[in-house]
């Protein structure tokens, strides 16, 4: 290599190093997307920058419509690349296997598609040394070419070792935005002088262009078909164009951008290749048209553009061989050696996967030189057309995958290895062995590069009808259907709504440690801060979500298959996936991020949902809808105002994770099985509050374990209105009681006065020893009648605070001796035969006022010289009390809603209605219950009122 | 969500536009440099068509 070609090469690589850091510090998103596509340009920058010239020589136009077509994937990236970019976000797929091996299941598809996309990426190695031998050939002497060769490979294991110990990504993708921008420049340069020096200038290349006849020569026939449909196929199972469009570090913005930028920077490379090709037919060097780049500026002694050209076909070369080969690594690694390796035990485990990539990409690279050595006769452009013939095989099933739910694993997995075996029967053997002439003779056709065009159009198809036809007959399992939905591309990825066996982060972190010793704690902080979640969260939600994420994360790391057998082994799902609804909760969140992205009737439905949302948001009732398995769904505005626990805290939550007295209030109701309770009791903090809580059940959906809504109402101020009126009723008693105490305590008073007035005249002992016995006799009474009106009038409040141990009969006979007080003047007799060694468990006051209300009704309700029996009988847990009056009994119409407020059945006036309502709450709240029937037992006239008391 | 309508619209674009397209830029009496005329405007295209999607992003 003379020197100035060398300071050129040097200076190339410079300039083109500094270009591509500049570019990225600019921070532009045009200057973004440039060194995007430039390393997109450059991961088939050989392919245009030598089998360019030789594919035009070859098959003339045919050239421009391939490289349309390989480049009309990125056009129609919405089809493809979009749908993958938006599984990619939930799940992340470190390669194209993992993502294989995601949608088929299973390590045979892993493993299969790992040994094809190895064996198909193989030429693309042999075509780099390909292009590193001949400008090492062209620029050095026949005794320096060998040291030469064997210094780059040493270099690109140093790039290799420094790549994956830096940000692999970023260093390498620095590495081909370089490569492509010399790329670019040594075309353009290269070009420029072409036309200038060999021409004169475009308008006389025209006109020789015209004079020469070359526009036939372009159009002649040529197997462009073939060529076509593998460029356009294969060009979407490229690993790298696949890693590039899928990696979580590009914007969707700029993985747009390669639907124009990187079609332009083609077609920019490829309109340089004819002028160049057509100055080479007219200077002739002896070299062929691949080496064109740097041979005609050296022939045109243009040193600085041959160095130009040569740096850039060195750099292309360095960088994909050293990206293609680490890319490969981490496949192969992800699926022979990761599935089985025990991460517990391997202490620095990432070192020790960095090493294992670095051995494995320098076993690669050294493969692929020991097969550059063998394989003879072949062209860059023989080589790519080989490679993309192979790659093409995985493309079937990547489509199916985005397409096609029901091509299943057995469907792919023949029609892979068919496809591959014809094409490595008929492609590459023959590179190897010559041509056999027992399957020529069967076939007809010539095997190897001749009939490329047969056997790689072939391949595919036989590929297609096998895949096909195995899938067509056979049903797939559950497990490969749910996935096969999940990948499909008009698909959104909603986790089910199961429940881990793990209810808190730290227990995550435990759990994960088992299979990944120390890095565990790491991993879970990063995706917990990846969430934006913190470490006291309990959510199943947010612990399904957390779950979710470290799979996503762990698959990056390790792969499908390494990262499902730890998720399987440390945090398994309590039950299977497949038969649980949806997490609607997720759902929400997706909507409300998504919900931009939505056209037409799916644009209005998300309307109608937002609609409705806000509508349940906004009741004045709460409302909570809660899973089977104890998780809340919905948590509305007025529930979240009951209850102070906010909405984006309890949605997600468990139901026993819930704050008391909610959680037992919850929990409680759902235990009973009553459609409704009311007027529950609850404290909350030190104030007591009241509400009413009643079921909906979704009978749309009773296979799934329908969810229940409960409805919450509180009742505190309606409570508060009825304690108060109850504390007025119990006063207005008193205060009724009062007129009949006077009276009879006047009675004593007059006998003592009346004693005591005897007493004043008797000398005798004996009668006054009897007046003595008269007068204490009266003053018990007095006290007897006081101390009954104290009694009922103790009570300060119409709360019932606390049950005692209370002999019912001496309550009811309490009750009817205050009755007497002021119903006196009636002859209505009461016949008590409750047994005085009953006892219930209740509150005296309360009880109380109930038999005064219930005796008072039976009294208004019986006519003179009636009789009111009170009975009673144990019934295990509780006591029946009966009381049965001989009135006119209660109308039908009105005998069910008796217990309701202001419904009487006397005349106006004489009541107000509030009685029996009184009774009714007043019962509640000592836990028992009261009911009304009319006529009487065992009777046909009166009614009969019967309580059933707690006794236990 | 899949975008139908961009789909429907490269579909239709391609299908009306190719057999044209390619029939002028073969056309015995052309210039060398049609078929990247063609090319070019395809990349127009595909420029006239993200500039035109409704990003998440933005």
């Amino acid at each position: 290599m003379n020197p100035e070609t060398l300071l050129a090469v040097i200076g190339s690589l410079a300039v083109g190093g500094f270009s591509a850091e500049f570019l990225l510090r600019l921070k532009h998103p045009m200057a973004n997307a440039l060194v995007f596509n430039l390393t997109l340009v450059a991961g088939s920058g050989v392919l245009m920058a030598m089998g360019g010239m030789e594919l035009a020589g070859r098959y003339g136009y045919t050239l421009v419509i391939a490289m349309i077509a390989f480049t009309l994937i990125f056009l129609f990236s919405p089809l493809i690349f979009f749908p993958l970019r938006r599984l990619v976000e939930v799940i992340k797929f470190a390669t194209l296997v993992d993502f294989l091996t995601f949608r088929y299941r299973g390590g045979a598809v892993a493993k299969m598609t790992c040994v094809c996309l190895v064996a198909a990426s193989m030429p693309l190695f042999l075509a780099q040394f390909f292009a590193l031998r001949s400008i090492v050939e062209f620029n050095f002497s026949p005794q320096l070419q060998s040291p030469v060769m064997l210094a780059l490979v040493v270099l690109i294991g140093l790039i290799v070792a420094r790549a994956i110990r830096s940000d692999t990504a970023s260093y390498l993708s620095r590495m081909m935005a370089s490569a492509g921008l010399l790329l670019v420049l040594a075309m353009g340069a290269t070009v420029w002088l072409c036309i200038d020096s060999v021409f004169g200038g475009v308008d006389a290349m025209n006109q020789w262009v015209e004079r020469s006849g070359q526009t036939a020569i372009l159009r002649r026939e040529s197997p462009a078909y073939s060529i076509i449909s593998i460029f356009l196929v294969a060009s979407f199972a490229l690993p790298l164009n696949f890693n590039l469009l899928i990696s979580n570090q590009i914007s969707d913005r700029l993985s747009s951008s390669t639907a124009y930028v990187y079609p332009l920077l083609t077609l920019l490379l490829c309109i340089p290749v004819l002028p160049i090709l057509w100055a080479g037919s007219i200077l002739e060097p002896t070299f062929p048209p691949q080496d064109y780049l740097y041979v005609l500026p050296a022939v045109l002694e243009s040193e600085i553009i041959s160095g130009l050209g040569t740096a850039s076909i060195l750099l292309l070369s360095l960088s994909l061989l050293v990206s293609l080969s680490i890319m490969l690594s981490r496949m192969i690694l992800n699926s022979f050696v990761l599935p089985d390796k025990n991460f517990y035990r391997q202490s620095e485990l990432d070192n020790w996967i960095a090493q294992r990539i670095t051995l494995s990409s320098l076993l690669l690279i050294v493969v692929a030189l020991l097969l550059d050595t063998i394989v003879a006769g072949l062209s860059v452009t023989d080589f790519y057309l080989i490679g993309f013939a192979g790659l093409a095989q995985l493309t079937p099933g990547m489509l199916a995958a985005l397409y096609l739910p029901s091509v299943s694993r057995r469907g792919f997995l023949i029609g892979l290895i068919a496809g591959i075996s014809l094409w490595f029967a008929t492609l590459v053997l023959p590179v190897f062995s010559g041509s056999w002439s027992g399957f020529e003779a069967y076939t007809g056709v010539a095997l190897g590069m001749e009939n490329w065009h047969i056997w790689s159009i072939e391949a595919l198809l036989v590929n297609i009808l096998l895949c096909t036809l195995f899938s067509s007959f056979g049903k797939m399992d559950d497990e490969q259907a749910s996935y096969a939905r999940l990948c499909m591309a008009d698909n959104v990825y909603v986790p089910a709504r199961v429940r881990l066996d793990q209810v808190s982060v730290d227990e995550v972190k435990l759990s994960l440690q088992k299979s990944l010793g120390d890095s565990a704690a790491s991993e879970v902080d990063s995706a917990l801060d990846e969430l934006g979640l913190n470490a006291s969260e309990r959510r199943p939600a947010a612990l399904r979500q957390l779950r979710d994420q470290l799979s996503a994360s762990l698959n990056l790391r390790f792969g499908v298959l390494a990262a499902h057998r730890v998720m399987q082994q440390t945090l398994p799902f309590r039950t299977s996936i497949e038969k649980q609804p949806d997490d609607i909760y997720l759902i929400e969140s997706m909507l409300a991020i998504h919900g931009g992205r939505l056209t037409g009737l799916a644009s209005e439905l998300n309307k109608l949902r937002v609609h409705h949302r806000e509508v349940l948001d906004n009741l004045p009732i709460g409302l909570i809808a809660i899973a089977q398995s104890g998780e809340i769904l919905k948590w509305n505005t007025a529930i979240a105002d009951y209850t102070q626990i906010d909405k984006e805290v309890a949605i997600g939550s468990a139901i026993d994770e819930l704050a008391q007295p909610w959680q037992s209030f919850i929990d409680d109701f759902l235990a009973a099985d009553t459609p409704a309770q009311d007027s529950i009791k609850l404290l909350v903090g030190d104030q007591a509050r009241w509400f009413n809580i009643q079921r909906s059940v979704d009978k749309n959906q009773p296979e799934l374990g329908a969810d229940r809504v409960l409805l919450v109402e509180e009742q505190t101020q309606s409570m508060m209105l009825m304690q108060s009126y109850m504390e007025n009723e119990r006063l207005a008693s008193i205060g009724r009681l009062a007129a009949g105490v006077a009276h009879e305590i006047g009675n004593p008073l007059t006998g003592i006065a009346c004693i005591a007035q005897n007493l004043r005249y008797q000398r005798e002992q004996t009668p006054i020893g009897k007046s003595a016995t008269q007068i204490l006799s009266q003053t018990d009474r007095i006290d007897r009648i006081v101390k009954s009106l104290i009694n009922f009038s103790r009570g300060d409040s119409a709360q019932c605070e606390s049950l005692e141990t209370v002999q019912l009969r001496k309550i009811i006979d309490e009750a009817i001796d205050l009755l007497s007080l002021s119903y006196s003047q009636r002859r209505v007799e009461f016949i008590c035969t409750v047994d005085p060694l009953l006892h219930v468990q209740s509150d005296p006051q309360q009880l109380i006022q109930v038999f005064l209300n219930l005796f008072g009704n039976a009294l208004d309700a019986s006519p003179d010289d009636a009789s009111v029996t009170i009975a009673a009988e144990s019934l295990g847990d509780t006591v029946e009390v009966a009381i049965s009056d001989s009135g006119a009994g209660v109308d039908e119409n009105i005998q069910h809603r008796v217990f309701e407020p202001f419904v009487t059945s006397k005349e106006p006036g004489e009541g107000t209605g509030l009685g029996l309502w009184v009774v009714f709450n007043l019962m509640t709240d000592l836990g028992g219950s009261v009911s009304l029937t009319s006529p009487a037992r065992d009777s046909d006239r009166g009614s009969t009122a019967v309580m059933r008391l707690p006794c236990k | 969500m899949l975008n139908y309508r961009l789909v429907a619209a490269l579909t239709l674009l391609c299908a009306a536009v190719f057999p044209m397209a390619t029939q002028w830029a073969m056309e015995p009496s052309g210039s060398w440099f049609r078929p990247f005329v063609v090319w070019a405007l395809m990349v127009f295209s595909g420029y006239v068509v993200q500039r035109q999607r409704v990003w998440d992003e933005s």
